[in-house]
């Protein structure tokens, strides 16, 4: 019975030897959404590093030591009752070997503090952009450290906001960055401690409230565009298909085509997953977000969008025959057939003259659907604009900002793909999705709140789907 | 040939108050008295170990439950809510209910066998130690009854999600009750630490030195001093957060300019002690186990000894590496990192002197040693992860995933579960007189090792590609499912392993099938082996006095000027003393107090308060109070006992 359960744990530690070499050599796909074993930026490569670094001195100290232990029981085994019952010699120590062996754990310990080091240093700070000597070795360009961009993210539960202040532009849960320069972000907390992690950027940063955090990460293009094929072997992607444009809508298309939303690999190159790590309430493991990786071109055609969706004086007033508009500028105008007093909006078409009374039956172009009217309608009787801002910046709003919503990939802080029939089940029930959220269980929600009421509803619901994906 | 017996007469200089109420339980006590009232240190040992393992199998019913909810992506076995519930309440409940008394049962029934002591120093604060225990376990378990259930906070309880703005649920009390049960079982380790210390300082036999006890009174000692050390640091946070909660003060409420960051270093710097509080018993353990089946002393015993006190003094360097992403900034980030991978150093050695010893026995598989060997890789293999966590740009992806699970279930169920298991297969034959069955010994052995293993080390995996640790349910699409699945198989295979372990453990004190252990049947090393099995309520009939460091073995083996001696017993015998009521009287105060401070009950009878807020809790101090004046003026009591030398 002693040699067969000495077999026995010989194989179960063969086992996990073996299980962690495939692991640690990289055979099996690792390429997860959220997998910190496939690196596409500086920071998380740097982190990657330093955990191989670590893996394969560990791998060493245990294949050593365990073998050690493994070669004693062996070879010390009693083989008999009568040599169980011997009486080896009784030593008690030998201070020449004990002292080698803390002497030599303190070198491998060296080996790896090095490099941990440096890594600190890296993480916390942006390298100055006059320090050509650092710059070349992480074989970073000035530019991509003087065009660095900084995003305030605020968490809440259990949504992200990302304020752009250079930008003066606000959105949620879906972070969009220039691929090519460094990202800084400020982390700032209105509630509970959250933790701001997007693996394949960075390791994680915790958003504590009342105490600012940073951290920053800066995307490769390069290994952005290696991606790995169903067979395991890797493969180049195009730029255009790695990053499709967001502010067109092309991200969002390119998506949802591409791969179905419970496929283990993402879809496409430039799309990132992100989690909140710190344990926040009812319904933190909802807290994810994404990350959407841009060309410098798409990415200022994205901000452009948002800072013109976002401005307040561009924002479609009622019409006034006394001032010129240019050909397209959006109006309002009375329609009665939305109801009492509802203004909607109309664009104007060419050569409108001033003074003249617009002609709404045929040359004023409605510059949206019936449904989108009656939904935006809905979205004000329905108290949505309390906690949602939509072409505002909002900052402090409650929920998160749904400007461009129709834009985005992903719904209900990253939790499921933004389509019709998702958005509508969401609408209808939010509570069923995830239990615990705040805008079904918010201060003030009651079951009184017309939003609980939407359950039934069809025809409305189906009216706030149509207005809020048509914001693009 | 029955052991003589004299009532004990209080001399005429000492002070009598006859208590007529709770008179002091006499000699012939039995059954339910005298296991409410005993002093016995043997006793209370049993008795916090069979709570523990109580406890165990509560933890592990709840662990088992995690691990079904998680078995695939968005299932419904519990509610987000039921799920936090449930790991707050499985983390609690194993690290203060379980592991921590197991280790306590030990200490209560060994440390006085090994240092040739007849009792602890205060046998009746010992009592009190374990009601207050058993206190704390039930006033934290009865939060599921309450407003809003178990707390939902983590075993951390991370400010400011305790506070009552963030209540998920209005009301809430389920952290009044975590603060108050872990206050009370703070008490509990308190007392029975400044026992322990003294006892082992001033109650060691004649000639039993400090350099020659046994390895696993040297752990109690180290684990009494940290938890002196350490318990006050969280006593003080939990009452912060007490008085934010019930008296709406500020230490962590940010909008009112507290500091959520205070929290965690109060909480980490009793936190990671702890964690030393958790292991070293189990190290002791082992480092007892390892040279009987290896038929060898200790090697390098200064060594280990004077490693474990290094480990117990830099606990206290290192509580900030588990704050590493809180933005602590580059200088104490790096300081802390350095100091954890230092720490690294003093545990190898450990590591180092176990083959040492192992190296030229004559090894001998019995399920002690199986244990102990599972548990010298499993620890391996978590203090491995440690290192790898010791670097803060690993820990900045590792921190809060399934990363992090695995690898402090590796230090505490492969390490410290499997030490306090070869433990009991190792001790238990001397607690109960009773050999155990080694077949199903090493069936349960290879069930938790296998089970553990499976359960865990995919684990490792699952945190690399990204799963968050607390979340009660993960996304599709994420390639999670098949290696939850592979866990929660294993998870069920470990709970079937500890739950015949357990049974094991029950079922033999009670069988008459078992084999008689004798005094030493393991041919083992220290004095406790020179006892009867079970051992007499006297210990020692004649104390013995200590010539050399393994005196057991070196009795039976070593040269004639090693072999003990013993004092002669002088004419009045061995004074034993009588039973006592106080310390439960005692413990009910303070268990009243609690629930007086939980409610804050207001009784109101046509517009005559009949029973205000705080009265309940007064009442409790009143108890209290009461308690410990009979216990100062009751008087030692007892009898004396004249037993023949063969009757140890």
């Amino acid at each position: 019975m002693t040699p067969s359960l000495l077999i026995q744990s010989l194989c179960n530690r063969t086992a996990l030897l073996a299980l962690s070499i495939v692991l640690a050599g990289g055979c099996s796909r690792v390429d997860h959404k959220q997998s910190a074993l496939d690196p596409k930026g500086l920071i998380a490569q740097n982190q990657y590093d330093v955990f191989m670094l670590a893996v394969w001195i560990t791998i060493f100290l245990f294949c050593a030591v365990g073998g050690c232990l493994l070669y004693v029981l062996w070879k010390y085994r009693a083989k008999s009752d009568e040599e169980a019952k011997e009486i080896p010699p009784q030593s008690h120590g030998n201070s020449k070997v004990e002292a080698s062996l803390i002497i030599a754990s303190s070198i491998i310990l060296v080996i790896l503090a090095i490099p941990t080091l440096q890594g600190v240093v890296l993480m916390n700070k942006v390298p100055d952009p006059n320090d050509e000597e650092t710059l070349k070795k992480l074989k970073l360009d000035r530019s991509q450290i003087d065009g660095a961009i900084t995003i305030n993210v605020t968490g809440k539960r259990y949504f992200w906001v990302f304020e752009y202040p250079q930008y003066g532009i606000v959105t949620a849960n879906e972070l969009v960055f220039p691929v090519s320069k460094a990202v800084r972000i400020n982390l700032r907390s209105e509630d509970v401690i959250h933790s701001f992690w997007v693996p394949k950027l960075a390791g994680k940063m915790d958003v504590m409230p009342g105490h600012e955090n940073f951290m920053w990460f800066i995307a490769n293009q390069e290994k952005l565009l290696t991606r790995i094929d169903k067979d395991g072997v890797p493969y180049t992607e195009g730029v255009e298909q790695a990053m499709p444009s967001v502010h067109d809508g092309k991200m969002r298309t390119a998506v949802f085509k591409k791969q179905n939303f419970t496929d283990e690999f993402e879809p496409v190159g430039g799309l990132f997953y992100g989690q909140c790590a710190e344990y926040c309430g009812n319904s933190h493991a909802y807290m994810s977000f994404r990350a959407l990786a841009q060309t410098d071109g798409d990415f200022d055609s994205w901000v452009g969008r948002m800072q013109d969706a976002q401005n307040p004086n561009l924002q479609p007033g009622p019409y006034d025959p006394q001032k010129d508009y240019q050909s397209g500028a959006v109006v309002l105008f009375a329609d009665e057939s939305l109801g009492d007093n509802v203004l909607r909006e109309y664009r104007t078409p060419d050569g409108a003259d001033r003074g003249e009374a617009p002609n709404l039956s045929g040359v004023w172009e409605k510059a949206h659907s019936d449904n989108y009217e009656k939904g935006k309608i809905l979205f004000a009787t329905h108290q949505c604009g309390q906690c949602h801002a939509v072409n505002r910046t909002g900052i402090g709003a409650k929920g998160p900002n749904l400007t461009l919503f129709g834009l985005r990939t992903s719904l209900a802080a990253g939790w499921m793909r933004n389509d019709e029939e998702n958005l509508a089940k969401w609408l209808r029930d939010s509570e069923s999705v995830k239990m615990g959220n705040l805008m079904w269980n918010g201060e003030g929600v009651t079951d009184d709140h017309p939003l609980r009421k939407l359950k039934d509803d069809d025809e409305k619901v189906n009216l706030l789907v149509d207005y809020l994906l048509e914001q693009k | 040939m029955a052991t003589e017996s004299v009532k004990y007469v209080a001399p005429e200089s000492e002070v009598k108050i006859k208590n007529k109420v709770f008179p002091r339980p006499g000699q012939h006590t039995s059954g339910i008295v005298d296991w409410l009232t005993t002093i016995d240190h043997k006793k209370i040992g049993l008795m916090y170990g069979m709570a523990a393992l109580f406890f165990l199998i509560v933890g592990g019913i709840e662990a088992l439950l995690i691990r079904t909810q998680l078995w695939s992506h968005n299932m419904d076995v519990l509610t987000n809510r039921e799920y936090n519930q449930m790991f707050t309440m499985h983390g609690t409940t194993m690290v203060f209910l379980v592991i921590m008394p197991l280790s306590a049962a030990f200490f209560n029934f060994l440390m006085p066998l090994q240092i040739g002591a007849r009792d602890v120093a205060f046998p009746r604060m010992n009592t009190l130690s374990l009601w207050c225990f058993i206190a704390g376990g039930i006033i934290l378990n009865l939060s599921w009854f309450f407003v809003g259930g178990a707390p939902a906070i983590g075993w951390f309880g991370y400010a400011p999600l305790t506070d009552n703005r963030y209540a998920e649920v209005l009301n809430d009390m389920g952290p009044d009750f975590w603060i108050f049960s872990l206050q009370i079982l703070g008490v509990a380790s308190l007392l029975a630490s400044f026992n322990f210390i003294t006892t082992i300082i001033n109650m060691r036999a004649p000639g039993m030195t400090m350099m020659r006890l046994p390895l696993f009174t040297w752990m109690t000692l180290f684990v009494s001093f940290l938890l002196i050390l350490a318990l006050p640091a969280i006593a003080i946070a939990l009452a912060e957060l007490m008085f934010d909660r019930t008296y709406g003060t500020n230490f962590f409420d940010y909008l009112e300019g507290g500091k959520p960051h205070l929290w965690q270093h109060l909480f980490w710097i009793f936190g990671h002690p702890e964690v030393y509080i958790l292991i070293l018993p189990a190290m002791g353990i082992v480092s007892e186990v390892i040279p009987v089946f290896s038929r060898k002393p200790l090697f390098g015993y200064g060594l280990i000894v004077f490693s474990g006190g290094i480990i117990g003094f830099m606990g206290f360097a290192v509580w900030s590496h588990h704050m590493f992403t809180t933005g602590m900034g580059i200088v104490a980030t790096s300081a802390f990192s350095i100091l954890t991978m230092l720490i690294a150093i003093p545990t190898g050695v450990k590591i180092f002197n176990w083959i040492g010893t192992m190296w030229g026995g004559r090894i001998r598989f019995e399920t002690p040693m199986l244990f102990s060997l599972g548990f010298i890789t499993m620890f391996m293999i978590g203090g491995f992860t440690g290192i790898m966590h010791s670097s803060v740009p690993i820990d900045a992806q590792h921190q809060d995933t399934y990363f992090v699970v695995a690898h402090f279930h590796y230090v505490l169920i492969g390490g410290a579960l499997f030490g306090l298991f070869a433990g009991f297969y190792f001790w238990l034959p001397k607690m109960t007189g009773n050999m155990m069955s080694e077949k199903l010994g090493k069936l349960v052995f290879t069930l938790m090792f296998i089970g553990f293993n499976t359960t865990f080390f995919p684990m490792h995996y699952l945190g690399m590609i990204g799963q968050p640790r607390r979340t009660h349910s993960y996304n599709e699409g994420h390639g999670f499912e098949t290696w939850n699945q592979i866990a929660t198989v294993g998870s069920f295979l470990l709970g079937v392993g500890v739950l015949i372990g357990v049974l094991q453990f029950f079922h033999s004190f009670r069988s008459k099938k078992l084999k008689p252990a004798g005094k030493n049947p393991w041919d083992a090393r220290t004095l406790e082996w020179t006892l009867s099995s079970p051992v007499k309520e006297y210990n020692f009939a004649r104390t013995p006095i200590i010539k050399s460091r393994d005196q057991a073995w070196e009795n039976n083996y070593g040269s004639r000027e090693n072999h003990s001696e013993k004092e002669p017993l002088d004419d009045h015998g061995v004074h034993m003393p009588d039973r006592s009521w106080t310390p439960l009287i005692t413990a009910t105060g303070l268990f009243i107090f609690v629930l007086g401070m939980l409610f804050r009950v207001t009784i109101e009878f046509s517009n005559l308060y009949l029973i205000t807020p705080y009265e309940i809790a007064l009442c409790g101090i009143g108890v209290f109070v009461l308690g410990v004046i009979m216990w100062a003026t009751e008087g030692p009591g007892g009898y004396h006992l004249f037993p023949n030398e063969e009757e140890e």
